[in-house]
């Protein structure tokens, strides 16, 4: 061999050694036959130390059936394969680059299985490749929360924390179809505070925007997991409850009454009393839109109001 | 004559009948053993289609996907490669109804998860492409770098899986090959996409096996 080839091959392992990219070979019983400088660092252990020894041993953190599924389909079918950081975040727990400043506790890791023929092209080895990933990781996981983060905050009312009216509409419909198609039935219940504007005329803005994020929580204290509310306007809330006739969300309708009838609200030193009233509306076939079900639940509010108030009508 | 001018201005010419049936023959030797591959790890038998080859414009790419015929949600997994000159992208196609039959043939127990799709996908397309890709590489005498697959996306509309392509006018060589399983309502679609520059110097490749 000649000088040149000697120093390019020792040019290459040295390459190999301090590559920031982690490789492994082991053989087919999972014994660590050698590992460069990326996997001595991260690991902790000198290749020299791991020599022979069981790779499961090595990183127990490393799941057996789902690895040694791999690495067969590996050696039987002589091909490369890939694993990323969306089946699994790691092969091998490594901290990150970041251990301080980064958001991800262990280092994300893309890997590649690659079988190592011997001379008659049996697969006798096979090499395993690790990649760091943690900043498309991170990255790509920030994005998505903020995705979602985004998605949440364009469907809920800023005021109350309850769905905002588009999103709420959105629903609704939802529920209109689901009946149509399941021959289901479910109720709407639309409410209204009384006599709210003296309430800001007399104690305030701030004191109004009170009574309404009280209003809102003892809304979402009392339905139940699956009925949906919403702030339909200013001072007006839509409850949509599926499942539910009209006898039974006239009950829902009375006791959220009575519970908001009987509660005093404190603003600062003030303790302001409210009522609400209420219209219920169950579902009928005649009922083509989300508009037809929404006048008729706001039919019977305007009766509940023409009646005195604080009160609840069914149609 | 009008090969010779497309040949001069660079343009990629239209595909002689000879290269067509070339790029098929090529094609149908590396379909058979990722199919054999693939029916070893399934233990079912695959039915194996003509590949298609095709020259067509990026912009028609999502064309040429709906065709396809997925008309269902869909699920897509996404590698690239190189090697002497040639680069390109493999896609692995997967119908979402698909999933529950695959699990069953791979033995996986467990939930149908959002996770389990992820890994059928990456271990389907491991196969697909890889034995593609190697069968390919071996009959034009040369050796591919593998870029690392990416789930394009999952569970939806094939044309929502693809972003419009930012140089629409570039030509692409498509081979498009779909995989079906006996007696298993399964099928997949590889599509093997070529960049414009790679279309000549596997054409070059081509002539030289048409040669022998």
């Amino acid at each position: 061999m000649s000088d040149q080839s000697l120093r390019d091959i020792h040019w290459m392992l040295e390459i190999l050694q301090t590559i920031d990219v982690g490789l492994v070979v082991i053989n087919i019983e999972y014994e660590i036959q050698n590992w460069n400088g990326f996997m001595e660092n991260h690991s902790g252990h000198r290749a020299q130390k791991v020599q022979n020894r069981n790779l499961f041993d090595v990183f127990p953190e490393l799941p057996h059936t789902w690895f040694c599924q791999k690495v067969d389909t590996v050696r039987e079918l002589n091909i490369r394969a890939f694993t990323t950081w969306e089946q699994r975040p790691y092969l091998f727990r490594f901290r990150t680059y970041h251990p301080i400043t980064s958001t991800a506790e262990y280092m994300y890791q893309n890997s590649m299985l690659y079988p190592l023929e011997n001379t008659s092209g049996e697969v006798e080895y096979i090499a395993i490749v690790i990649f760091d990933v943690t900043d498309v990781a991170t990255n790509k996981l920030a994005l998505q929360q903020a995705n979602s983060e985004l998605a949440r905050i364009s469907r809920t009312d800023a005021l109350t924390q309850l769905y905002n009216r588009g999103y709420w509409e959105e629903c609704l419909y939802r529920e209109l179809l689901r009946c149509r198609r399941h021959q289901h039935t479910a109720s709407l219940i639309l409410l209204d505070v009384d006599h709210f504007k003296p309430v800001n005329d007399t104690h305030g803005h701030t004191a109004g925007d009170a009574v309404l994020r009280h209003l809102s929580r003892t809304i979402r204290q009392n339905v139940r997991e699956t009925d949906i509310p919403g702030r339909y306007g200013g001072e007006e809330f839509g409850i949509i409850l599926p499942e539910t006739d009209s006898p039974k969300a006239f009950a829902f309708a009375e006791r959220l009454r009575g519970l908001i009838e009987e509660e005093a609200i404190q603003i600062g030193d003030n303790s302001v009393s409210i009522t609400v009233s209420f219209g219920v509306a169950e579902l009928e076939q005649n009922m083509q839109t989300i508009e037809d079900w929404i006048t008729r639940a706001d039919e019977a509010l305007y009766q509940s109001k023409q009646s005195g108030r604080n009160q609840v009508t069914a149609t | 004559m009008s090969s010779d001018h497309a040949q001069e201005s660079g343009l990629p010419q239209e595909l002689t009948e000879e290269q067509r049936d070339c790029y098929q023959e090529i094609a149908n030797i590396a379909m058979g053993q990722a199919a054999a591959l693939l029916s070893r790890l399934l233990g079912v038998f695959i039915k194996l289609p003509i590949p298609r080859v095709n020259l067509f414009e990026l912009a028609d790419l999502n064309m040429a996907l709906q065709s396809l015929d997925h008309d269902e949600a869909a699920s897509a997994v996404c590698q690239g490669f190189a090697g002497d000159g040639i680069t390109g992208e493999a896609l692995i196609i997967f119908n979402d109804s698909n999933f529950e039959d695959i699990a069953q043939l791979m033995n996986y127990s467990g939930e149908q998860s959002e996770a389990m799709h992820v890994e059928l996908l990456m271990d389907v397309a491991n196969i697909l492409i890889g034995a593609f890709l190697k069968g390919l590489a071996n009959q034009m005498d040369l050796t591919f770098s593998h870029g690392h697959p990416m789930v394009l996306g999952q569970h939806k509309l094939v044309r929502d899986l693809l972003q419009p392509s930012r140089q629409p006018w570039q030509q692409t060589l498509a081979i498009e090959i779909t995989y079906s399983l006996e007696d298993h309502p399964v099928n997949c679609d590889l599509l093997l996409l070529f960049t414009e520059d790679s279309i000549r110097i596997m054409n070059q490749k081509v002539a030289y096996l048409l040669d022998d």
